[in-house]
């Protein structure tokens, strides 16, 4: 066999360059996330890649159905933390998306209110004495009304139906919240766990909430940008306290009630995915964002309530109703179909 | 890019149960589709506003699309990209900007009003299906004018120099040699206009108010956290169906005789 050419040496010898790039491209460690706007501000990432040496991405999701649909669409592979309602985690544990948090990493979740240390008295975010979700942000759905065009000041969410404010309400585009408020508002008292007959009789009442209805929106920005170019008085507040801020900041003259037959709550959380490929940096993460410094941020910069400082404008009062996982959420996605197609 | 609708063809197939899809193959899926009473209507809604989408940006896009093939150098050139940018920008920021200039207080009543025009602000603008009409026509426009531009084109300008000299005036120069020649860009224009206000969810979504609701948004809702994939590639189906038939009917009628080959 001839020697090796200088050509072939150079060849292997840039091949191996090539490798070795690629083997250092590799060494430093990449977290995925997907989370609501918010919960992986710019800075927050930058200080925490500063810290660890890790590459952080991060995706946002809009709405619940975007989250499922990403997590188990790609069956836990594409992202290795994700953030998650506590009304909807019970549904990744049982397809085997979320898996457990090891506690000893995230020290700072010891630090937290009262509330919320006690992670077995959290509802949903613990199965057979696993902890899946690590509680983050709450806030309650209230509704937001337009000082100078609604009064007296309303106290309950049947509001929505006087037809004295027609065509100036706006509403959430989501099955789920939709038939729940209702039945709240029927003084139903497991609004999560509806019955066939239930869901009939809140469909037709949904049908003439929607005859009253301007239109529907999908973000708090949306609400917004139809509130200032149109005239709106009521608004079911989905995205509570950070929808009421945001507004609020913009000049709008509103103000936010939490009903009195109960607000719809939500409790967010963050859950390790079945594919993280580096759990103990997805645990670092959290315990990087449970610290009181960036929890305490996270109020100021949204409005919505935070697990570490206690939250001003929420108040003592306050019926809250947490989100728990609904009776059959694809027969409420048909019906709400229905409602929609029933307004022609 | 068989392999994919191949897939979903195979889905609309399956079914969902407690949550699962189940890989067993079976007809229920298109059963529903025809029995239950919201699909259908709402199927046949959007073909027709997809029609009068289509049927309203040749009406306008037609007479703007030979203004242009009347222009000559660098005016012709800025006209027709004046007319082609819009396709650059973002979809969504266009639907907000037409959001802010047709609502109550938005900037097309705040001018009516201010001119004297109206006393009141116009509230049908928006939120319902005129506004997806109005919006979707505004939208697609250019996907219109484009391919009967082009057709235009490329009728050889001595054409109508024949057609003046043998005595004919600019209709019967239209209806002889510039509508047979240019019919088949007018139609391909038209059925790319169908197809995509067919399948459209956004635009219906965000101007569409209470009745907005179109087909498109049915298939969306299916592959959310109803997680009913199965259902929403059946519907899916029907939908590439349709707008199939439709593709295949202009192509049929722009080969009749007397149309440019």
């Amino acid at each position: 066999m001839p020697s090796p050419t200088r050509r072939t040496l150079l060849a292997a010898a840039a091949a191996l360059g090539l490798l070795g790039g690629i083997g250092t491209a590799s060494a430093a460690e990449e977290l995925r996330i997907l989370a609501w706007q918010g919960y992986a501000d710019d800075d927050w990432v930058a200080e925490f890649e500063k810290e660890t040496g890790a590459k952080v991405s991060v995706v946002y999701a809009q709405t619940d159905d975007e989250i499922w649909s990403k997590i188990k669409g790609s069956e836990g592979e594409d992202f290795d933390l994700f953030a998650v309602n506590t009304s909807e985690l019970q549904r990744y544990i049982d397809a085997g998306l979320a898996v457990p948090h090891d506690l000893s990493k995230i020290p700072n979740q010891a630090k937290t209110l009262p509330q919320f240390r006690d992670l077995s008295q959290v509802r949903g975010v613990t199965r057979d004495g696993k902890v899946y979700g690590i509680p983050f942000a709450f806030d309650s759905i209230g509704l937001i009304y337009d000082t100078t065009k609604v009064s007296p000041p309303p106290d309950s969410m049947s509001v929505l139906w006087d037809p004295k404010y027609k065509g100036k309400i706006l509403l959430y585009d989501a099955s789920a919240h939709n038939f729940s408020f209702a039945a709240l508002a029927e003084g139903i008292e497991t609004p999560f766990n509806l019955t066939d007959a239930q869901l009939q009789e809140l469909k037709a009442k949904l049908i003439e909430l929607q005859k009253n209805a301007l239109s529907y929106y999908q973000s708090a920005d949306e609400a917004l940008q139809i509130y200032n170019s149109n005239d709106v008085a009521l608004i079911f507040a989905n995205f509570g306290q950070q929808q009421l801020k945001a507004m609020k900041d913009a000049g709008a003259p509103i103000a936010y009630v939490v009903p009195k037959e109960g607000a719809l709550a939500w409790l967010d959380t963050w859950a390790l995915s079945k594919g993280a490929k580096n759990p103990d940096l997805a645990e670092k993460w959290v315990n990087f964002v449970v610290q009181e410094k960036i929890s305490d941020a996270l109020t100021k910069r949204n409005g919505f309530g935070n697990t570490v400082t206690p939250l001003a404008s929420a108040g003592g009062n306050d019926k809250l109703v947490y989100l728990l996982p609904v009776e059959d959420f694809q027969k409420r996605s048909d019906l709400w179909n229905e409602v929609k197609a029933a307004a022609q | 890019m068989a392999l994919p609708l191949a897939g979903f063809l195979a889905y609309s197939f399956f079914r969902v149960e407690g949550g699962a899809i189940v890989h067993e193959p079976g007809l229920a899926n298109y059963a529903r589709f025809f029995g239950e009473g919201v699909f259908l209507p709402v199927f046949a809604r959007t073909c027709l506003l997809a029609a009068e989408v289509a049927a309203i940006t040749l009406l306008i896009g037609y007479p703007v699309a030979i203004w242009l093939a009347t222009l000559e150098g660098q005016r012709k050139l800025a006209m027709t990209l004046a007319f082609a940018v819009p396709l650059l920008m973002s979809y969504i920021i266009k639907i907000y900007a037409i959001r802010a200039i047709l609502g109550g207080q938005g900037w097309l009543n705040r001018l009516l009003l201010w001119s004297g025009l109206t006393t009141a602000p116009i509230e049908a603008l928006l939120f319902n299906l005129t506004a997806v009409l109005i919006t979707l026509s505004a939208l697609l426009l250019p996907f219109t004018i484009l391919p009967i531009f082009v057709a235009l084109e490329r009728i050889p300008r001595n054409l109508y120099e024949a057609s003046a000299d043998l005595g004919g005036t600019a209709w019967t120069t239209f209806r002889h040699v510039v509508w047979p020649l240019s019919r088949s860009g007018a139609l391909i224009g038209a059925s790319f206009t169908f197809v995509l206000a067919m399948g459209d969810f956004v635009t219906p979504q965000m101007v569409g108010g209470m009745s907005g609701i179109t087909f498109g948004r049915i298939v969306y809702s299916q592959f959310g956290l109803a997680f009913n994939w199965p259902f929403g590639a059946a519907l899916s189906v029907v939908l590439t169906l349709v707008v199939l038939a439709v593709l295949w009917l202009a192509a049929v009628f722009g080969r009749l005789p007397g149309a440019a080959r």
